[in-house]
């Protein structure tokens, strides 16, 4: 199959191209294999990639979509490839991230220094919703808020930029394993010609990170993956990881408080839990502290986390430090905690809370991404050059009625990398989402969850909004 | 193991094994629409709707005499018993609530097992009478059938053999244990209900058994109702005699961890003891196998509450905790 229709553009950084044509060095084995593949060979390997997902069942859910309660996310077959010393790079950046990250959220909920030496003004952090007041004072086991985190990054021509830290129910890894499970067993020779670093083991890395930050006095500590139920749009993914990691996958409902300790309860009685890996927000983690309606939550979990009774992963409060409005300080943060500068380079971002990023965002509109501070996964955004006059106008008017509830960022020319696309070898615009653990150390499997959008001409690769998903290769050195 | 997951795998064997059971029966009645008389066809939708105490669609089953069972009529009934969504015993009402139940308890099973169960559920999802009707409605059951026995041959073969499996047992049995009681007495009623009806339907039900050989072996090619009943009731060697399939309730009740509600799980092992007398010891000497059959349904049902008392949904105060 040629390349023949793939179109490149010098604005737009190609994953697999140099501007002049040529492959760059980590896809020559991709690029050889696709040539020397015919059309209907590809559509073959294509077709038992989808397959493999329909029949394991690998679904997701989208809101507001009543028909299509479980839809498999569209994978596309041709593997992404990094270098080892790309991903090196991206490596020691997204540690140094998480670093801050998690210092800050030490600080803001105890001495609030950074605060107080003013590098983020006070409103940022207590206006936003995710500041909770009732987790002030409280001491993560190692100072550890957040332990598992999946940073979205995107490559431009300027190189790779963080677009947004998820730091409290970041999902999408176990679409990580299993588009390498499929796309692996199509490409058998490609893949061991090609020396891809093995990610298989992050059940193992995830759950030592579980473990290392279990309570003090634990030594064979109970791990259970807390879910919102089937009807949770990651449940595959929260199945998946139980069992991956040997925990019980519990709702809610089966588990209790008594006297500041959590039980589950089995067919032979009640068990002590150890460590909750929560796959649920924290609104509806527990009605007695948070949303009282929750019929998702444990009553009373909140009391025995603060006592120190069991460990929640990650720790109640985390989105403080993942809100839109506090991203843009987080090289800031990344300076002033850790006296480094920032390996990884933010969005650039004007916040519509400050009068000039609101007079910036509102005469640029048409060449910007407006986003809700509070929204995620793609929802209530605007992308100013795709939108019509009048929807620009009517979402002016959202802004302009409540400008701290909104951000605003230049369109960014998202790489792209080659797709199938129709029997056709055509460019379309990925990002990637690694999957950064930490409990004692930092732990980064060499792997990520590479979305792709897949129409045409589209920067929106959320598996809500029609994304697809890709597998990423990292090489060995 | 957690005690719902423990239900959800108890429910799945539950809803795995009626839509088998039906799915066998309604094969047998759909082969039956090809060549046998009216009233064997007619006794056949008494027997299945009388099994399930569910009223038909189409008002009475009474056969008047100059009513012929039209092949519309029996249309109407199999897609009642088939896609009707609404009935909790229909085919699709069982596989979809067994591979939902699936769905919550996955990470229980071998992946084997649940790529068998939802390649099932994608076979059957959308279909309609209409399109199974035209050609041959009975290949329909018979691939049925076929991918619910290596759904239980995966299983076999590769489920991990801890409580999960016990709880999954337990379904299927208690629920096999329910649908043959009914079945029997059903086939009993129907048998005094319709007059001059050769030994067929007798012959069908050995054969849905899978027992049609033993009892030639055993008893000759003469057909005679009470030693179907007999055979069907006690013969443990039958892999789906009402005997053996206590014998896999009792063992497998015997092998659950201690339940932390100690009073429900005693009641449930001494009633457990009494169904198995039932049908091991009283059934011999009972000139009524209706009523007794009666009696191991309801028990099959209160065994059903203490299961649920002992295991899932057990009151927390006063629990020994591990």
């Amino acid at each position: 199959m040629d390349f023949s229709k793939y179109e490149l553009d010098e604005r737009i950084y190609d994953e697999m191209f140099h501007s002049d044509g040529t492959a760059r060095a980590q896809y020559q084995g991709v690029h050889a294999a696709v040539t020397g593949t015919s059309a209907a060979g590809l559509g073959d390997i294509q077709d038992q990639v989808t397959g493999s997902f329909s029949s394991e069942g690998i679904s997701f859910k989208v809101y507001g979509d009543e028909e299509g309660d479980e839809r498999i996310i569209p994978v596309d077959c041709l593997p992404r490839v990094l270098s080892a010393g790309e991903w090196q790079e991206l490596e020691a950046g997204l540690t140094q991230r998480l670093k801050a990250l998690n210092l800050f959220l030490a600080d803001v909920y105890g001495p609030a220094r950074i605060v107080e030496d003013g590098v983020i003004p006070v409103d940022v952090v207590r206006g936003c919703p995710q500041y909770r007041i009732e987790m002030r004072g409280f001491q993560a086991p190692h100072g550890v808020w957040v332990a598992i985190c999946g940073t979205d990054l995107v490559r431009t021509t300027e190189g790779f930029k963080v677009l947004e830290d998820n730091l409290r129910v970041p999902s999408g890894v176990a679409y990580m394993l299993a588009n390498r499970k499929a796309v692996k067993a199509s490409f058998r020779r490609l893949y061991r010609a090609s020396r891809v670093q093995e990610i298989e083991h992050y059940g193992q890395v995830l759950r030592t990170t579980l473990e290392e930050l279990s309570p003090a006095g634990t030594s064979d500590p109970t791990i259970v993956l807390l879910t919102p139920g089937v009807y949770n749009s990651a449940f595959y993914e929260h199945m998946f990881l139980a069992s991956q990691i040997g925990a019980e996958l519990v709702e809610g409902r089966d588990l209790l408080v008594d006297d500041g300790v959590v039980y589950m309860r089995t067919t032979a009685g009640l068990r002590r839990v150890d460590v909750v890996y929560r796959r649920i927000d924290d609104d509806f983690l527990d009605p007695v502290v948070f949303r009282e309606d929750s019929l998702l939550g444990v009553p009373g979990i909140m009391h025995a986390c603060k006592q120190g009774n069991v460990t929640l992963a990650n720790a109640p409060g985390t989105g403080v430090a993942d809100d839109k409005s506090v991203y843009a300080y987080v090289p800031d943060m990344i300076r002033y905690y850790l006296a480094e500068e920032p390996i990884i380079a933010n969005v650039e971002t004007n916040l519509c809370r400050n009068p000039d990023g609101l007079e910036y965002t509102l005469d640029n509109l048409a060449n910007l991404v407006v986003k809700r501070v509070g929204e995620s996964g793609g929802y209530g955004m605007l992308i100013g050059p795709h939108a019509t006059p009048a929807e620009r106008a009517e979402y002016a008017e959202q802004v302009r009625a409540d400008p701290a509830d909104f951000i605003s960022q230049p369109v960014l020319a998202l790489s792209r990398a080659p797709c199938l696309i129709d029997g056709h070898i055509e460019p379309r615009h990925v990002d990637l989402r690694p999957f950064v653990l930490h409990g004692r150390q930092t732990r980064i499997v060499p792997g990520a969850f590479c979305r792709v959008a897949l129409r045409r001409g589209s920067l929106v690769v959320n598996s809500s909004q029609g994304g697809g998903g890709k597998d990423l290769w990292v090489l060995e050195n | 193991m957690l005690s719902r997951s423990a239900e959800g795998l108890y429910w799945m064997g539950r809803y795995l094994e009626r839509a088998q059971h039906l799915s066998r029966l309604l094969r047998l009645q759909t082969e039956a629409l090809v060549d046998r008389p009216v009233n064997e066809i007619h006794f056949g939708w008494l027997r299945m709707y009388g099994c399930l105490h569910r009223q038909p669609p189409v008002g009475s089953l009474e056969l008047l005499a100059q009513d012929d069972y039209t092949l519309a009529d029996s249309y109407t009934l199999a897609d009642d018993l088939t896609f009707e969504p609404t009935n909790p015993d229909s085919v699709w009402s069982g596989i979809s609530n067994g591979r939902e139940n699936a769905r919550h308890v996955r990470h229980c099973l071998s992946a084997g097992m649940w790529t068998c169960l939802n390649r099932t559920y994608l076979r059957v999802q959308g279909m309609t009478i209409q399109d199974i009707w035209a050609s041959s409605p009975e290949r329909f059951y018979a691939d049925t059938v076929a991918d619910i026995d290596t759904f239980a041959g995966v299983a076999a073969a590769t489920m991990y053999r801890d409580e999960g499996w016990r709880f999954l047992n337990l379904g299927r049995a208690i629920e096999r244990v329910q649908l043959s009681s009914a079945l029997l007495h059903a086939q009993i009623v129907a048998a005094e209900r319709t007059r001059d009806v050769s030994e067929a339907p007798w012959t069908g039900l050995l054969r849905l058994y899978h027992a049609l050989e033993a009892y030639h072996r055993t008893y000759g090619l003469a057909v005679e109702p009470r030693r179907v009943l007999d055979l069907l009731a006690t013969d443990a060697r039958l892999p789906d005699s009402l005997a053996r399939t206590l014998d896999t309730l009792s063992a497998e009740l015997a092998g659950t961890a201690a339940s932390p509600n100690d009073q429900a799980a005693g009641a449930a092992q001494r009633l457990m003891g009494r169904m198995s007398a039932l049908v091991n010891y009283a059934w011999l000497d009972q000139d009524d196998p209706k009523a007794l059959l009666q009696q191991l349904n309801e028990r099959g049902r209160d065994l059903h509450d203490l299961l649920t008392e002992s295991f899932f949904n057990y009151p927390v105060h006063d629990v020994p905790v591990r």
